[in-house]
């Protein structure tokens, strides 16, 4: 698994060959460590202001998900692609030990603010969306944008820390989309969505049968991706250093899956869902706002659950803090596993990472958030959304990844 | 929408708090009688953070929470506290009313709330809503056995006392509520009456200077709107933030009597609060009502029911039409 196939799609960082000179390591680990020290002073300053507390733990979330996405390359479009194209289930199964672990610690928590989940009510913030049509096209469509700009946005923001040539673009493509979003919203809403469902399974099921369901179905699914496991590699003669274990080599996807599903139910416990488009939606609201590319009122809009853009009030906000915090924590890890490559972009790469970016905003809008705010942080939280999204996701994407394929335009 | 106003509302709390600081700073004119009076839980319709620590395991006191802001109670909240939603829970949700008497004797049975519980409501942005809860706890004759406390979210935070993410388990009541009471909701036809001078009655409009004068005719991005600008004809304007410290605690007694005073009420006559929706104003009628003691009704229809009614006398300083000029 497979930087090798990821680079596919998409140029990735390589290692750097060992710096040879003290001279050349020193600033590797420096730098790092410097980043390090800067969010963890941030997060301490932040945590002694009036009510800062809130926005202090977003930032240490965000640079603990940007180190775990970074270290794992928990990509969600480059692991599907290992299975569809190089049948190397392990990146998939660590998807799936995500959901897991996620699952387990949501039920901890809902069991816990909502002894009885079966009136009318939904946990708080939780992001349990309507479920139709709509939210099939919109995890289509973002499925396409990440086979065409070959990540997903959470994955796009780590790799802006690697440095990516295509990651800036892909993420204006974003705001763009999320604009063009906006824009359809009201005719979707009054045609469909105002009427469609909003399901949560444990209202239905009990929090025992409903999170016994969601590790069944995660099971039937991690017992049919094991049947196409490769083959053991053979293990290195020498122990490895533990310490390069964390900080050079790749984790494990399923080591990263665990930490990403701990953190997404510490996350709700203490400030909210994951989800990485709510300040890019926020803002490109604002901006859209401001130069009069809105609609007046967007119908209903802001009474869902999922990644709010409502407009910002506020220069640090939480979602804001924790993205800036993944981008930074992503790009010391980067630094000190030797794979900050940043490199000057192609036309192809900056046409993709638009063109991609646009469909990734646009369904994640219209999607009410992304694969961490709709599909990860929906999922865990017993939302039937988080599954439809999901299998929509997967299925844009290896649709598009086929087609794409087929014409030569895509690796 | 719900949840955006609620984000507005908690928005304009912001935008008032640093008024309410600024006022803060003034010399405070403590006096000691209403102070020690505010200490003794039976008398005064506050308690103190301090006196709510001593009593969390109290057998007859339930502590409840109301809270702007989704997601804060359930992610700590003081220890034994129940969580109520002002939005679902103490409003009826089609018709625009409060939570009526079914509706609500449910809610407090499950509370385990009676008549001789100590029921202590608290909750963030200074306790805005857990008034506006003690006001509709008032309708139904839950009145002198329910106080606020003193400071809310914001001081027992800041104080750093314990927080708990578990729910309490209460045994439900068996709690029959009384007739709700005209004697605290003043209605559309009350206000009329003011406005046309038919009554001899004061009116207080705790909104900001700029949506009393009518320059704009809601905080930005609210989304419930009257169609006209202005203020009801007599009404005195003076922001319900002015009422609080930099703390979250409520004046005292004499700074508040000083406060009103100066906007020319003195409790000689029946006051009516009122405000957008009704919801700020329940934290003056608090103060005026409970704490002063002043014969105080708020109005719960409030500008955006005052607003759109059609013929009637509207003072309009800003001369705002439509929404501009």
């Amino acid at each position: 698994m497979t930087d090798r196939l990821a680079e596919g799609a998409l140029p990735l960082p390589r290692p750097h060959a060992p710096a040879g000179t003290a001279a050349r390591a020193l600033p590797r680990r420096l730098a790092p460590a410097a980043i390090a020290a800067g969010l963890a002073g941030a997060a301490w300053w932040l945590a002694g202001q009036p009510g800062g507390t809130r926005l202090a733990l977003s930032l240490t979330f965000g640079a603990l998900f940007g180190f775990v996405l970074q270290r794992s390359r928990f990509c969600f479009y480059c692991l599907g692609r290992d299975f569809l194209v190089a049948g190397d289930p392990r990146g998939l199964l660590g998807i799936l030990a995500a959901l897991a672990a996620g699952l387990a610690g949501y039920a901890v928590v809902l069991g816990a603010w909502m002894p009885d989940p079966a009136g009318t009510r939904l946990p708080p913030d939780a992001h349990i969306g309507p479920v139709g049509p709509v939210l099939v096209l919109a995890g289509a469509v973002f499925g396409a944008g990440m086979a065409v700009s070959g990540s997903c946005i959470s994955a796009h923001l780590y790799r802006l820390g690697e440095g990516s040539p295509t990651a800036p673009f892909a993420l204006v493509g974003t705001g763009l989309g999320f604009v063009l979003g906006f824009a359809t919203w009201n005719p979707l809403y009054l045609a469909s969505v105002s009427e469609m469902p909003v399901l949560w399974l444990p209202r239905h099921l009990g929090y025992a049968g409903s999170l016994a369901a969601a590790l069944g179905l995660l099971a039937v699914l991690a017992w049919a991706l094991l049947r196409h496991l490769p083959a053991p590699e053979p293990r290195p003669a020498v122990r490895p250093d533990p310490l390069r274990a964390v900080f050079t080599g790749r984790w494990p996807v399923w080591l990263g899956g665990l930490a990403v599903g701990a953190i997404g139910a510490l996350a709700y416990l203490r400030v909210g869902p994951l989800g990485v488009t709510a300040e890019i939606g926020g803002r490109s609201r604002q901006a859209a706002g401001a130069l009069g590319l809105l609609p007046e009122r967007l119908e209903g809009l802001d009474s869902f659950r999922g990644c709010a853009t409502a407009v910002r009030d506020a220069v640090l906000t939480p979602n804001g803090l924790f993205v800036g915090g993944l981008v930074l924590a992503s790009f010391a890890a980067a630094l000190a596993a030797g794979q900050f490559c940043p490199a000057r972009p192609t036309g192809s790469q900056v046409l993709r990472g638009l063109l991609g970016g646009v469909l990734l905003g646009w369904g994640a809008m219209t999607g009410l958030g992304c694969s961490v705010g709709t599909l990860l942080s929906g999922i865990t939280a017993g939302a039937v959304s988080g599954w439809v999204f999901g299998l929509a996701m997967f299925a844009g994407s290896g649709l598009t990844l086929w087609l794409g394929r087929r014409t030569g335009l895509l690796a | 929408m719900l949840r955006q106003s609620a984000r507005l509302l908690a928005l304009v709390a912001g935008t008032l708090l640093p008024l309410s600081e600024a006022v803060a700073q003034e010399p405070a004119a403590k006096t000691a009688g209403p102070a020690a009076a505010k200490t003794d839980p039976k008398e005064s319709p506050l308690v103190s953070t301090e006196w709510l620590e001593k009593n969390l395991d109290a057998k007859k006191v339930r502590i409840v929470e109301v809270s702007v802001e989704p997601g804060v109670f359930e992610r700590g909240h003081i220890p034994g506290a129940q969580n109520v939603v002002w939005h679902t829970d103490l409003v009826e949700t089609v018709s625009r009313d409060i939570a009526g008497p079914e509706k609500f004797t449910a809610l407090v049975r499950r509370l385990g709330i009676d008549r001789d519980t100590t029921v202590v409501l608290y909750g963030d942005n200074n306790n805005w809503f857990a008034a506006w809860g003690a006001w509709v706890f008032a309708q139904y004759g839950l009145v002198d056995n329910v106080k606020l406390l003193d400071g809310g979210r914001k001081k027992w935070e800041a104080e750093k006392r314990p927080l708990d993410t578990r729910s309490a388990e209460v045994a439900a009541s068996g709690f029959t509520p009384a007739p709700a009471s005209s004697a605290l909701r003043a209605r559309f036809g009350d206000v009329l009456a003011v406005a046309k001078k038919e009554r001899d009655e004061q009116i207080l409009d705790i909104r900001s200077p700029d949506e009393f004068s009518g320059k704009i005719i809601a905080p930005a991005g609210v989304q419930e709107l009257a169609i006209r600008a202005g203020h009801i004809p007599g009404s005195v304007n003076v922001p319900w933030g002015k009422a609080v410290n930099a703390d979250g605690t409520i004046k005292s007694p004499a700074e508040l009597k000083a406060l009103y005073a100066a906007a020319g009420i003195d409790g000689t006559k029946p006051i009516i609060t009122s405000c957008r929706i009704g919801e700020r104003s329940s934290h003056s009628w608090f103060v005026l009502s409970r704490i002063l003691g002043y014969q105080a009704r708020n109005y719960d229809g409030s500008w955006t029911e005052y607003g759109n009614a059609v013929g009637v006398p509207v003072v309009n300083l800003a001369g705002t039409v439509w929404g501009g000029k």
